[in-house]
């Protein structure tokens, strides 16, 4: 079993969705089994430079928002917590 | 001539005193500031006990402070030991015993993760976050306290250029960390080198992308202060992020850059990299692992007027030899060379038939002799033997040469080609992996029985990791949750990214493991 990729159930809150994709396609592969909704998740070596993107592209993907380059930093990607209140902000525009 | 590095850092401080000196997180120094802040760090270290030749731990996410620290410590005579601050605490802990790292520069969140034994063999820590009045005085020394020192010479001390300077902790085949070595004269051997072929001035401005555990960053810091230049390091809030990188670099009108190729490549398809941008930039050095032809040429497309230098060697001997890219050949080369000796340094190709090779298409591996090479690994006179040999050419007294296990051919062009390894080490974004460090990890964990570790080809970052695990009788496990398990062995960067199951592993007719056919299997899996 390999955990590349995972696409979590689309009827799972927003947060939970980040969550798992965070969790099964970050965090496993790199040892870390469990994390707080406001955890560092850069700061934990959870997502390093490949995984912004593979979250980007998740992001993009399954939860329909587009990110701009500007969007792409510490503050919006620090933890489950900013990552939501990004996409709730783009979804409302 | 300099013989100890922090001469490096007087000589400019008196040449530019008010000039920045280090620039990190929206925070800088100037030469005058850390010349100063070394020499009171270093009149507190000896004041506490550090000898001459003992190790001192620097344990931090990178800041300003860093470069205090390693001069400082240099200046008490001590040698300083850059410990990961993302590798997990039980390997921290394994390297301060194992080096017998009598104290820490650390950050206080860092030192209370550490466990009871590790922190109880500690003389003293020095926290660069806590204010004065939190201390418990005794094995707790706050920043602050460096204002009580003398600023404006160091301490006394008598070091020569052989003794040690700092001990960089590299991945081991027999599953632990080992430390290389390096003096004084070994780091400056390759600081003049580059002072010579770069020819950085005090108006360059080096970024620092690298680690300070990894050696690329003894150019970035040192050859900043030979030139009295300005050092800009660069932390996760914009390694991690391509563009803002790319910003970054040019706000701060970085002249020299030196990194992995894998940062490179991020940077190439994910910022919009090219010269009108970061007009400043007129040198790009990239070392640690093979840069992919494709990717290559379209930096160097990207970036028309940018010297670009492929550089080469293992943390033992630093840069060892050395290829400025001849743009005029690129559209027709399959590979870049690792091309020929730095000065000051000599390397040769042994062949199988122990002969050193000559001509043109010969292969061997590669050795390195010269005043570049470390004296050894800490504490492992057995690896040292091993890797550090004496030089069967030299009749005249005995010297040592590296093995540094690299298989090469000589080219027709009389450059050095990289070919591949004797053994199971990779690289993967740069850092040196030996698969033996990963399987010992996996055998700990009681419930398995067997462990492979395979490697398997990137673009980007060189080599991605999948392991093959078969179990005891009657136990198993998640892969997450063995590799939960290898994060409280190995670094993150060590870890499989998936992990395959067998009732047994497939052996060879001699009864070894079939690691060619695990191989196999394991990049057919890769690719579905």
């Amino acid at each position: 079993m390999s955990t590349s990729n995972c696409v979590p159930n689309p009827h799972l809150s927003v947060k939970s969705q980040i969550r798992e994709f965070i969790l099964e396609s970050l965090a496993r592969p790199k040892g870390i089994s469990s994390f707080a909704d406001g955890a560092p998740l850069m700061e934990m070596g959870v997502i390093d430079s490949l995984g912004v993107f593979r979250l980007v592209s998740f992001l993009e993907e399954h939860l329909g928002v587009r990110v701009d380059d500007q969007e792409i930093n510490l503050d919006t990607l620090r933890s489950v917590d900013t990552i939501e209140a990004l996409v709730i902000r783009k979804r409302g525009k | 001539m300099a013989y100890v590095l922090q001469q490096l850092l007087q000589k400019s401080a008196a040449r530019y005193p008010e000039k920045l000196a280090v620039w990190a997180r929206g925070r800088s120094i100037t030469y005058r500031e850390l010349e100063e802040r070394s020499n009171q760090l270093a009149h507190l270290l000896q004041q506490r006990g550090v000898r001459k030749g003992e190790r001192v731990g620097i344990y931090f996410p990178k800041c300003v402070e860093s470069v205090i620290a390693m001069l400082g410590v240099v200046k008490a005579g001590g040698v300083y030991v850059p410990l990961d601050p993302q590798a997990p605490t039980e390997r921290v802990g394994y390297i301060i015993g194992n080096c017998g790292i009598c104290a820490l520069i650390t950050r206080a969140d860092k030192r209370r993760a550490l466990d009871k034994a590790t922190l109880s063999s500690l003389s003293f820590s020095i926290l660069i976050d806590e204010a004065p009045q939190s201390s418990n005085g005794a094995d707790v020394i706050p920043w602050g306290m460096l204002a009580e020192y003398p600023a404006s010479h160091a301490p006394r001390v008598t070091l020569t250029e052989t003794d040690l300077a700092y001990i960089l902790y590299t991945s081991g085949s027999t599953g632990r960390p080992k430390g290389v070595m390096l003096t004084h004269q070994n780091a400056l051997t390759f600081v003049e080198w580059c002072a010579a072929e770069f020819q950085i001035t005090s108006e360059d401005r080096l970024s620092n992308h690298a680690p300070l555990h990894f050696d690329l960053s003894v150019f970035d810091v040192y050859n900043t202060l030979e030139a009295g230049a300005a050092l800009y390091m660069i932390t996760e809030d914009l390694a991690l992020f391509p563009s803002r990188l790319a910003e970054a670099i040019a706000a701060h009108g970085i002249t020299v850059w030196y990194s992995v190729p894998s940062a490179l490549i991020l940077l190439l398809l994910h910022a919009d990299l090219n010269a009108e941008r970061l007009k400043r930039l007129r040198m790009i050095l990239f070392a640690g692992e093979v840069f992919p032809m494709k990717y290559l040429r379209q930096l160097a497309e990207r970036m028309p007027g940018v010297d670009l230098y492929n550089l080469y060697g293992p943390t033992e001997t630093n840069v060892c030899t050395y290829y400025k890219v001849e743009r005029d050949r690129l559209a027709g080369m399959d590979k870049l060379p690792i091309g020929i000796a730095c000065e000051n340094t000599e390397v040769f190709a042994v062949n199988d038939q122990n002969e050193i090779v000559t001509e043109a298409g010969g292969t061997g591996e590669l050795y390195v002799r010269g005043p570049a090479v470390t004296y050894g690994y800490w504490a492992d006179a057995e690896k040292t033997r091993k890797m550090v040999v004496p030089n069967t050419n030299q009749r005249n007294f005995q010297e040592k040469v590296y093995r540094t296990g690299d298989l090469v051919q000589l080219g027709q062009d009389a450059n050095y080609y990289f070919l591949g390894r004797r053994d199971s080490m990779i690289k993967s974004r740069g850092y040196r992996i030996e698969l033996g460090e990963i399987e010992n990890a996996l055998l700990s964990h009681p419930s398995v029985k067997e462990a492979v570790a395979v490697a398997i080809p990137d673009d980007i970052v060189g080599s991605r990791i999948r392991a093959v695990v078969a179990f005891h009788d009657g136990v198993s496990l998640a892969p997450a949750e063995l590799q939960h398990y290898c994060g409280t062995q190995i670094p993150k960067y060590m870890i499989p990214e998936a992990i395959d199951f067998r009732p047994e592993l497939p052996k060879t007719s001699t009864g070894k493991i079939d690691r060619v056919q695990l191989a196999q299997d394991s990049a057919h899996l890769t690719l579905k």
